[in-house]
């Protein structure tokens, strides 16, 4: 076991399952004190903070550190208990823990709105949730992670059937039938490889020789049991049900963290256990994928009312944008050129930070609005810039960064992926070079339908005037609400601006997680893809635009004239002269009106697998039917018959056993006359 | 980081382009009044606009928050940002760190988010629907921009704005055909993007009474009227840089800048006055065409990309 110095003297792994005891011990307390709903949320948010912060604590130093592995005799020979902090891991136990983090302060105040509905039951749950998350990330044991990723899947399956009505209900159902089939998928995957590493443990798995197609079907089956808990395209169909139905904060986290393992998982199957494998199809499938869901997701989610179905849809967008890095990374790792393998994956990893805290910050901002108005129908909010002003500007920031606006966070990891794209498509194949640009293109795309998506979002929540509902007592969310949200829209801005102090960090992770030599990927303030193709400098264009806002402020200044009268609002806008009322302000469905008519064909393809899903649905029943109808039959052709048949045969040998005495005995006469035969015979 | 004289350069540049932004627009003018046969006002009628609006009362709407007023301002400082990066002058992006294709699309993108916003922001349902357009165009042209300029990328082999320009200028790209089609599709994106007739889909000022300028007035009106017209320069200034480099200096020579001002500056009234006759003998597109011809675009584009693949 390789000790770590890192905070307090502690071991990485000690530090992080500390944290998770004293998670588990806030999480029962939180139980037992359930019906005092003051102190379950009390006891259950300093747990979980602490806990965050042994996580974070555990983490931070072990980006750059050798990995650390925590080995414990398991209670079967086939399940060592073995956890291992490995860059790769790292990454997972910061964003997980950054954003419980947030989420339990957060939840200080918000869980107000569950009183009385069971806020110790969701105390334990959500300790548990972020707990198993943190588990699997760092199990380096088919067995365990199993357990644990299970373990995760049912804390969120509580919590997204909180609510207990029947939309959530049903999304529950929906949402735990795609994670079980998934775990099976990943299981069957884990059980092939185990059969060729004759053992469970993962250390196993990656000296493993697997046989060129064996290998590809674990990838198979890997790929596509963690794309359902990741949400890609097409095993999305829980994710826009399951994350609105749960608490905002628990939202937070499944969109923010939980999704992201679902990426970790296929990082670590097909690049860490797998070796990236030698096929360039692996990383065109992920690619293929990746686009899909970006440009599907984003295009879905233009069309929702509802705020948090809308955010629900743009994560099935951003993990397609995190797996367009992940494909990059592995079509470098088949097509032998490492520092394209590092760039993808650094951009893939760089994205899935950068999504975890946006989203998180989103979410977030969602239940601070929910938390005051109790809809989520985007068409009865409006106008609460003024009246939530911090809300406002914290989810100003998330939607900015969402829509890769630069000098933020989202702009950096998308300029990555396309210059990953670019990389790619320089120097591949003829695949390669065919899917790349397509890739980027459709990139783009996404890009400007995320722009307008948020600039429906916030314009429809904060600007204007209230729409539907008058809500002039709505006031300000709670300071440890604001706090939480303040925490993510700063980490936003400083992951964009510190790029070129972050972005060397995660090309290590990459690189450590590939086994290649690591690549330069920022120099001063400037981040560059590859030598030669291109720089950009957030900072400097933050300096700039500042710098710049300078001008025009001072243009007005200087030409305006001092006999101007000053600054006045006028009455109403100017409706071509009618009385202009809410009903003409634009509504959420209004404002994405043209681009459900130019995208219709996609809209349709959403509505013909509703179709199919209702067809396999009808065809459910048919059958139902059917068996219904065909017991009678069976019972009528063969059951009926039998039955009369036998009846009618016994009242035939009633003959036979008519009740006399001496008929009984002329029967065993003759039997014994027949017997007598025989044997003389 | 660059050098001094790259950065001075650079703010230079934009700031001259800013200064120069109402003649283009009133050179636009000019064109038309001459296309109606009628006098018009002089070149420099716009600058004399600005100065009357700029003196005028500002009045915002009620509904109007923070976005509305951060607009104007936001707009005009993203729109400078850009300029500083794209090759103008000279062949090389006078500051790379901002010269990169992608980073200018999406700093594009940073104008159109505000610009929109203001539009809801404003509660007027003329400026939302110009602002959704504003949107919708975005999405229709942006995929096109960029594929067309990821081919010349592709065949300079870097995606900065300089280095493309210069590998076009040196004849170093290897593709004639791909580039060729691949500057159509890009100018075809450019010259939506001016948002003049036949797609003055947003800002129509006889649909949509200018769109999400209705409710604007004063000197809010002046700075968005002139950020409009320094947009429609730069992306002109964007389609030179990168397709026709011609003439650019290649250093910091005094008579290379100056023949290399020169040459840019007679491409840009050439340029604008070309888009001036276009646009004074068509008429505008049903909003809901627009796609259909979007997709001729997409369609050039991707024949450059063809050609790029087959090495022609």
């Amino acid at each position: 076991m390789t000790m770590i110095p890192s905070l307090g003297g502690l071991a990485p792994l000690d530090l992080l399952l500390a944290g998770i005891a004293v998670s588990a011990v806030g999480g029962f307390g939180s139980l037992l004190l359930r019906s005092h709903d003051r102190a379950a949320t009390i006891v259950a948010g300093l747990a979980g903070i602490l806990a965050a912060l042994a996580g974070l604590g555990a983490a931070l130093p072990s980006f750059v550190a050798p990995p650390s592995v925590l080995d414990v005799a398991g209670p079967y020979p086939f399940a060592h208990f073995v956890l291992r902090m490995d860059p790769l891991a790292a990454l997972m136990v910061t964003v997980i823990s950054l954003l419980a983090l947030t989420a339990w302060i957060y939840s200080l105040a918000y869980v107000r709105e569950y009183a009385g509905r069971g806020v110790g039951a969701m105390g334990f749950f959500m300790n548990a949730f972020v707990a198993s998350m943190t588990l699997t990330v760092v199990a380096d044991n088919g067995f365990w992670f199993l357990i644990f990723f299970e373990m995760m899947s049912l804390a969120s399956y509580f919590l997204v059937i909180f609510d207990q009505n029947d939309e959530a209900v049903s999304a529950g159902f929906l949402y735990f039938v795609v994670a079980h089939a998934g775990s099976v998928l990943i299981m069957a995957a884990f059980f092939i490889l185990a059969n060729y590493a004759g053992s469970l443990d993962f250390a196993a798995f990656r000296t493993a020789k697997l046989p060129g197609a064996v290998s590809s079907l674990v990838f198979v089956l890997g790929f596509l049991g963690f794309g359902a808990k990741a949400g890609m395209i097409p095993l999305h169909i829980w994710l826009p049900r399951a994350h609105p139905a749960a608490p905002s904060h628990a939202s937070a986290l499944m969109s923010g963290a939980m999704i992201k393992i679902g990426v970790f998982g296929i990082v670590k199957v097909a690049v860490d256990l797998l070796g990236g494998g030698e096929v360039l199809w692996w990383g065109l499938l992920v690619v293929g994928f990746g686009a899909v869901s970006a440009v599907l997701g984003v295009v879905y989610a233009l069309a929702e009312h509802d705020i948090k179905k809308l955010l629900a849809y743009h994560s099935v967008e951003n993990i397609g944008i995190i797996l367009l890095g992940v494909g990059v990374g592995m079509i470098g790792i088949a097509s032998h050129q490492p520092a394209l393998a590092v760039l993808g994956l650094m951009a893939g990893l760089y994205h899935l930070i950068n999504h975890a805290v946006f989203k998180g910050l989103l979410f977030l901002g969602a239940g601070s609005v929910i938390y005051r108005l109790h809809t989520k129908n985007m068409d009865q909010m409006g106008g609460l810039a003024r009246t939530m002003p911090a809300t406002a500007t914290c989810f100003l920031i998330g939607a900015l960064s969402i829509s890769a606006i630069p000098p933020l966070n989202g702009f950096v990891s998308e300029w990555y992926t396309y210059q990953s794209l670019f990389a790619a498509a320089l120097d591949g194949s003829a695949l390669v070079k065919f899917a790349t640009p397509i890739a980027a293109m459709l990139l783009a795309l996404t890009g400007a339908l995320a722009v307008m998506c948020f600039v429906k979002a916030y314009g429809v929540i904060f600007a204007g005037d209230p729409r539907g509902l008058r809500h002039n007592d709505v006031v300000e969310a709670p300071p440890t609400m604001i706090a939480g949200m303040g925490l993510l829209a700063v980490v936003c801005v400083v992951t964009g601006l510190g790029a070129p102090l972050i972005a060397p960090i995660l090309s290590s992770v990459a690189s450590a997680t590939i086994g290649a030599q690591a690549v330069s990927v920022a120099e001063g303030a400037s981040l560059f893809g590859s030598a030669n193709h291109g720089t950009v400098s957030p900072p400097l264009i933050a300096v700039l635009v500042i710098g710049m806002a300078g001008l025009p402020l001072g243009l007005r200044a200087v030409l305006s004239n001092r006999g101007t009268p000053k600054p006045r609002r006028a009455a109403a806008p100017w409706a071509a002269g009618y009385l202009p009322d809410a009903e003409m302000a634009a509504s959420a469905g209004s404002f994405a009106q043209p681009i459900r008519m130019f995208f219709r064909p996609l809209y349709q393809v959403r509505d013909d697998v509703a179709a199919a899903w209702d067809k396999v649905a009808f065809a459910f029943e048919r059958l139902v039917c059917f068996a219904r109808q065909t017991e009678p039959r069976w019972d009528r052709s063969i059951i009926d018959p039998i039955a009369s048949a036998t009846g009618s045969l016994g009242r035939r040998l009633q003959v036979v056993q008519g009740g006399d005495f001496r008929i009984y005995c002329l029967y065993i006469v003759a039997a014994l006359v027949v017997l007598l035969a025989l044997a003389a015979r | 980081m660059p050098d001094l004289d790259h950065f001075v350069l650079a703010i230079l540049q934009s700031l001259v382009l800013l200064a120069a932004a109402p003649l283009v627009s009133g050179l636009s003018r000019v064109v038309r009044a001459k296309m109606h046969t009628r006098h018009g006002p002089g070149v420099l009628q716009d600058y004399r606009d600005l100065r009357k609006l700029m003196i005028r009362q500002d009045i915002c709407p009620p509904a109007a928050g923070p976005a509305f007023r951060a607009m104007p301002v936001v707009m005009m400082a993203a729109l400078l940002v850009i300029a500083t990066g794209i090759p103008m002058v000279t062949r090389f992006s006078p500051l790379s760190a901002c010269g990169d294709l992608i980073t200018t699309i999406y700093l594009f993108a940073l104008v159109r988010f505000f610009f929109a916003l203001a539009g809801l922001d404003s509660g007027s349902s003329f400026a939302s629907i110009g602002a959704s357009r504003e949107l919708t165009l975005g999405v229709l042209v942006e995929p096109v921009m960029l594929l067309s300029l990821i081919m010349a990328a592709l065949l300079a082999g870097s995606t900065d704005l300089g280095a493309i320009g210069a590998a076009i200028a040196s004849g170093q790209v290897q593709s004639i055909m791909a580039t060729v089609l691949a500057a159509g599709a890009f100018a075809f994106a450019v010259y939506i993007e001016l948002g003049k007739l036949p797609y003055d889909m947003a800002e129509a000022e006889q649909e949509l009474q200018e769109g999400p300028l209705t409710e604007y007035s004063g000197p809010s009106l002046a700075l968005v009227k002139w950020s409009m017209a320094l947009k429609q320069t730069i992306v002109v200034a964007w389609f030179v840089g990168v397709f026709l480099p011609f003439g650019s200096a290649v250093d910091f020579s005094p008579s290379g800048l100056a023949i290399g001002l020169l040459g840019f500056v007679a491409k840009i009234v050439l340029i604008f006055v070309v888009v001036g006759v276009v646009e004074n003998s068509v008429s505008r597109v049903r909003f809901r065409f627009t796609p259909r011809h979007s997709w001729f675009g997409v369609g050039f584009a991707s024949l450059a990309f063809v050609f790029y693949l087959v090495g022609l």
